[in-house]
């Protein structure tokens, strides 16, 4: 199994530096440290590869904030949303690859022809936006946020953030001086009724 | 008495037709501006702003404000207001938001060829010059409307209506007598199963208004309370738009059930073939049959080829000026200019233009003279879709050869 997961491991690194075309499966076979034949033996194709590759990367992100949402107590919604976003900018600072291959246009055109790339990227954004709506939901509740539209708005911070953490992974702009504006902006969209 | 739709070229007479329909029958006359003035209370857009929806051009910023699309929205809602009256009269654009499977509708239009339209505008003291300016725009806005709504690129096609009144030939007085007799017939007849059309054409414009008053922009339709929702846009987060639309729609008063499902556009072709330039881009299908052309342009778009479509030679000289394509297909025999005379301009004017003759009725002698004027190939009509496919393929590998 570990042997697998040394493929994966760097077929994740290689996909989402050079792209799906540029990445050879001999080349993930030496990052890896295991022969061309074992990386066949266990994906069938370059593409079952990739498929695999962002289906790990699918279930990282989810354990990932999983694990962060247990580990850690909020006072309030507002507080909720402020602890997800920063952990969402510390988990692409500290998994880049995940989130460069995330960043990169290949997934979305292949889930244009291949259900099961559409059904990972789907549950990825799913996850994650699920996770700012309930602390959205759950600040209405508390009365911490007064936002009319909790989709809506969730999906507006999502993008927000989102977009931030694009503009660390292609270097951009130094993000690390945007970090308390993103969060004050966020609150104070929060706090905004229309 | 039933309901009465009048949609008209410019310079049609529409307008004589119109109020002698009115004295004829006493039905109300529900003009165009008076269903723009009702949308714009539906939806605080401005009267202007709704109109922007009849020109074929759109704002580009429209993709992030939908304002088109709710404009319309809010002009179907107010049509299918209007509806639950009779004896009606609907003129203009908003003539074609009234659905196919309300039975109680006549549907007029009145046309009539390019002469008989200069000759009108002549007679009301326009000049040539503005009145070809005025025709053409009419005609592209008319197209525009009818196709994003009906998928017909020919606005005047006698599918679309009960009766279409050539008006070179036919005098105001005798087109009412037409249609007053036809409004009569029982097929347009108000009944039972049209009332309950109504009503569900009713509630699927308030649930479509509802939808794009929160920005979005999808297909309904309503049978009995049972609101179907199509979404015709590839989104990946699925899942969660449906949810999103059904809980908007839900609201309706009068929603009983809500489904989604996902429509033809929203599942786009193989990215590769969209990106195949083994087939010409850009095809100009000239013909004087307009099914035949049709058919031949969906069937061309299934294989991923995009065409534009002339119904006779000078068109297709204009076109050929303003919009070079890369091959044509091109009929011999039409009204005005013959194809020949088309293929000996274009080959004079643009000589990179690969021109396929496509016809029904060429003899030996016409293939000697297309071919010595620079076609690239000669066809009978009726063609096999694949050989003419091949064709159009070998027909932009010398394109592409000559382009090095």
């Amino acid at each position: 199994m570990s042997k697998k997961n040394d493929i994966l491991r760097s077929a994740i690194t290689l996909f989402a530096d050079r792209g799906f075309q540029d990445a050879s499966m001999t080349e993930v076979a030496r990052m890896g440290g295991v022969s061309g034949a074992t990386v066949f033996y266990h994906f069938k194709s370059k593409e079952t590869l990739f498929l695999t590759a962002l289906e790990t990367v699918k279930d990282g992100i989810i354990e990932e904030f999983d694990a962060y949402l247990d580990q850690h107590e909020f006072a309030s919604g507002i507080d909720l949303v402020e602890g997800i976003i920063s952990f969402y900018l510390y988990l692409a600072g500290s998994m880049e690859e995940w989130f460069l291959l995330l960043h990169s246009h290949y997934p979305y055109k292949l889930a244009l022809v291949n259900k099961e790339c559409r059904s990972h990227l789907e549950k990825i954004y799913n996850s994650l936006v699920d996770i700012f709506e309930r602390a959205v939901a759950l600040g209405r509740k508390d009365g911490s946020i007064l936002a009319d539209d909790t989709r809506k708005t969730a999906l507006v911070i999502f993008s927000m953030v989102d977009g931030v953490v694009r503009f660390k992974i292609y270097n951009l702009y130094d993000t690390g001086a945007l970090y308390m504006d993103l969060i004050n902006s966020c609150r104070k969209i929060l706090k905004y009724k229309t | 008495m039933s309901v009465i739709t009048l949609f008209s070229g410019n310079f049609c007479k529409d307008k004589e037709i119109e109020a002698a329909l009115v004295a004829k029958t006493g039905c109300r006359l529900i003009t165009e501006d008076e269903i723009v003035a009702k949308a714009a209370a539906l939806s605080n857009i401005s009267q202007g702003k709704i109109k922007e929806a009849f020109f074929e051009k759109t704002s580009i910023f429209n993709k992030f404000t939908h304002e088109k699309e709710r404009s319309i929205a809010c002009m179907r809602l107010a049509v299918a207001e209007m509806l639950a009256q009779d004896n009606l009269i609907v003129t203009g654009f908003p003539a074609h938001l009234i659905p196919k499977y309300i039975s109680h509708v006549l549907r007029v239009c009145s046309i009539a060829e390019l002469k008989y339209r200069y000759e009108e505008a002549e007679a009301s003291g326009i000049n040539q010059k503005e009145a070809l300016r005025l025709i053409k725009e009419n005609d592209k806005n008319a197209a525009a409307w009818v196709e994003s709504l009906a998928g017909n690129k020919d606005p005047w096609d006698n599918t679309l209506y009960d009766i279409v009144i050539p008006m070179g030939k036919t005098s105001v007085d005798e087109a009412v007598a037409l249609v007053v007799e036809k409004a009569q017939s029982p097929a347009v007849a108000y009944s039972d199963a049209s009332a309950l059309a109504v009503a569900d054409f009713l509630l699927a414009a308030r649930v479509e208004t509802a939808l794009s008053k929160e920005g979005h922009n999808v297909v309904v339709t309503s049978t009995a309370g049972n609101v179907t929702l199509t979404i015709n846009k590839n989104v990946l987060m699925l899942k969660r738009l449906e949810e999103d639309l059904t809980a908007i729609a839900k609201k309706v008063e009068g929603v009983k059930t809500v489904t989604t499902e996902i429509g033809k556009g929203f599942y786009q072709t193989d990215i590769y073939r969209k990106f195949d330039f083994e087939t010409p881009s850009k095809v100009l299908l000239v013909d004087d049959e307009r099914e035949f052309v049709q058919t031949l342009s969906e069937r061309l778009l299934m294989r991923e080829m995009s065409s534009a479509v002339a119904y006779d030679g000078e068109s297709a000289l204009n076109i050929v000026d303003e919009d070079e394509p890369d091959v044509m297909i091109l009929d011999l025999k039409m009204p005005g200019i013959d194809g020949i005379e088309v293929l000996r301009k274009v080959k004079a004017s643009k000589p990179g233009i690969e021109v396929i003759i496509l016809t029904g009725h060429g003899s030996e002698a016409d293939k000697k003279v297309c071919m010595e004027l620079g076609a690239f190939a000669y066809l009978h009509k009726p063609v096999d879709i694949d050989l003419l496919s091949k064709t159009l393929k070998l027909a932009n590998e010398k394109i592409k050869q000559q382009g090095v």
